[in-house]
């Protein structure tokens, strides 16, 4: 069974890019959260930052400044959703859905502004093969042969975990999330801490949608079909992560897996005896494996206990 | 009616204002001129006949989807599943009304709209279940299940249900006995809007006239203070996600049977969504939302209307300008609230 060997590699190589947007706007998202801010943004901002990121490395062919355009686009997105919840203190949800529409109709609009005169596209940035290594059998092609996005989103999925739990800065953070008043009595500005979480927040959604465009994909599509839903899985990968960075690798890693087997799935035709509609049952097992997983990992998730509650000093 | 001081109105009005300031910069940026651009999503909304109803056609699913949201939000349950439940009524409508060509509209409508109803119903189901069984937050539930409503609306529209003569991803039509009626002939202006009109009524008279309606505010307001009140907040999750389900489902129905006439892959242009945003601008009261419908509805229709128009505006920053719309009304608001109430 070759066949089904090399298949199974595939998936497996393929699921790491998949894993990689949805695991850098999950840690964000996971610091917003952890100071008791919720994004639900997420998803329009990696689209935005996926256009801008496109349009700069496409405008002055540098993949560096592609990234930073996205991540600057997110920060100014995750600022303009902290002044509305953390400095105003409108409800989160509301204010995180217009965020939501503002910047993917922006990108949009954009889009349709900047490819009346241009057809954007890069070449997504290369592999990187890992010397011995990647010339292993099955391990080489699936771990040691990935673009530099890749890799750098395990090591800032770790080095994010690490500074959650292992330093003062970390501390404060939760502190603020759990309990702001004590927070606040202990001397932390616990509304600069959410203000900073939230534009992290964002910054790191931006440089998600950087990565899907530079890293993956290489083009732009309007209508949300591009993100396509990973920054709304990034939000479910969070509960199942239960608020930890750590185990967003692992949540990040098995939708990652999912959107492979749809895409391996379809690009190899193999269900197409079923029908030719079959195709979108495949699309939709990212999102019942969600829906398994909200059902399963519910028990026991307790989310930071100042989630979408302002501050207020009294 | 609706208690609605000075100042929360002259804070909405401030909202407003301060939305078009921002937008006519955006428009100024991009080199469009602000002034004729806002008066042509005016003409461009109201100014025929037929613009006028498109514009109260569209005010039918986004009212209906707003009132989904709203109700549910009441008592502090986060439906953001609309634009699915909003789907899958359209589905069961349509296979309802499939069945019922041999029938004289009188019955096949009402069925028709039932049907879509209970599809909205279903989809909410499960997430309702969780939520009430085992205290799962509703959020991400109802918000997953939206793209897997899409993925089966999709696969049955180019499947099983696909109109084999069309090159549309479609079904066939609709039996003509199952068409909503238009109100004024050869537009789009059909009974939806009036459905949607009585839902606001019947929204606003259960909330605010009703036993239940008050159990479901006090369950919102504060669900432990309820509950020591010896108000069973599951019993009032339960009422407002059935409600909710079937408003959602009526949204989708009524654009199906009213004016497509067909049941098509991505019908809705994210009605689902902009009811929360409809909700929103309505400051969450089922009459405040009759009005942010007839406005977010003439915004889209004249947005449209510009992107036709010399200046060639493209849809997308209207649809931009809404969400700056909503937030900006949020945040005055609520920053002047906060002020006067500081002083009091």
């Amino acid at each position: 069974m070759v066949a089904y060997g090399t298949l199974v590699v595939s998936i497996l190589a393929t699921s790491l890019p998949l894993t990689m947007p949805i695991l850098y706007a999950s840690i964000g998202e996971i610091y917003a959260e952890r100071s008791g801010v919720l994004n639900m943004g997420v998803e329009g901002v990696m689209s935005l930052s996926a256009f801008v990121s496109l349009w700069t490395t496409f405008s002055t062919g540098s993949y560096l400044y592609g990234l930073l355009a996205g991540m600057a686009v997110g920060a100014a997105m995750g600022a303009l959703h902290s002044f509305a919840t953390v400095r105003i203190g409108i409800n989160q949800l509301i204010a995180g859905l217009m965020i939501y529409f503002l910047a993917l109709y922006i990108g949009d609009f954009s889009y349709v502004i900047v490819t009346k005169t241009t057809y954007l596209h890069v070449s997504a940035i290369s592999p990187v093969h890992i010397p011995i290594l990647s010339g292993l059998p099955v391990v080489g092609p699936i771990l040691f042969s990935q673009n530099v996005l890749v890799y750098a989103s395990f090591a800032i999925a770790i080095l994010l975990g690490l500074v959650l739990y292992r330093t003062t800065w970390g501390l404060k953070i939760r502190a603020v999330g759990e309990n702001p008043e004590a927070a606040d009595s202990a001397g932390i500005n616990v509304n600069l801490v959410r203000n900073l979480c939230v534009i992290l927040g964002a910054t790191l959604a931006g440089l998600a949608g950087a990565s899907l465009v530079l890293g993956y994909l290489g083009f732009y599509a309007t209508g949300d079909t591009l993100v396509a839903g990973r920054g709304w899985i990034a939000i479910v990968v969070v509960i199942f992560a239960r608020w930890s960075p750590y185990k967003a690798i692992v949540g990040a890693w098995l939708f990652g897996l999912g959107y492979s087997v749809a895409a391996i799935f379809i690009g190899s035709g193999l269900f197409s005896s079923l029908g030719p509609a079959s195709g979108y049952f495949l699309l939709a097992i990212p999102y019942i494996f969600a829906i398994i997983f909200i059902l399963v990992f519910h028990r026991g998730t307790k989310s930071p206990s100042s989630l979408t509650v302002p501050y207020k000093r009294k | 009616m609706m208690q609605v001081s000075l100042e929360k109105f002259l804070s909405y009005l401030l909202g407003i204002v301060a939305s078009l300031a921002l937008f006519s910069v955006i428009l100024l940026a991009f080199g469009y001129n602000p002034l004729t651009s806002m008066e042509g999503l005016v003409s461009g909304s109201f100014g025929t006949t037929f613009l006028a109803s498109e514009t109260f056609f569209l005010v039918g699913p986004l009212l209906l989807a707003a009132l989904a949201f709203l109700v549910a939000f009441k008592a502090r349950f986060y439906n953001i599943g609309v634009e699915g439940q909003l789907y899958i009524g359209a589905l069961f409508g349509y296979l309802a009304a499939a069945q019922l060509s041999s029938f004289p509209g009188v019955v096949a409508i009402p069925l028709t709209l039932l049907a879509g109803a209970a599809g909205g119903t279903l989809w909410l189901a499960l997430p309702l279940f969780m939520r009430i069984k085992f205290q799962v937050n509703e959020l991400f539930p109802t918000l997953v299940m939206n793209f897997i409503a899409l993925d089966v609306v999709n696969w049955a529209t180019a499947g099983p249900l696909k109109d084999p003569l069309s090159g549309n991803l479609q079904t066939r039509a609709l039996p003509q006995s199952t068409w909503l009626p238009t109100l004024i002939n050869n537009t789009e202006f059909n009974v939806g809007v009036i459905i949607a009109g009585v839902a606001a009524f019947a929204v606003y008279f259960v909330l605010y006239k009703t036993v239940l309606g008050y159990e479901i505010r006090a369950s919102g307001a504060s669900p432990r203070a309820a509950q020591s009140g010896g108000i069973n907040v599951s019993r009032s999750v339960l009422a407002v996600g059935l409600m909710s389900g079937a408003l959602a489902g009526l949204a989708g129905i009524v654009v199906v049977a009213g004016v497509d006439h067909v049941l098509a892959q991505n019908f809705s242009p994210g009605y689902g969504y902009q009811g929360i945003a409809v909700a929103a601008l309505g400051s969450f009261h089922p009459l405040g939302i009759v009005i942010a419908s007839v406005l977010y509805a003439a915004l889209t229709i004249g947005g449209e209307s510009l992107q036709r128009s010399a200046a060639a505006i493209p849809i997308e920053l209207i649809y931009a300008l809404q969400a700056i719309t909503v937030l900006s009304v949020l945040i005055v608001q609520k920053w002047i609230s906060d002020r006067t109430g500081r002083r009091r």
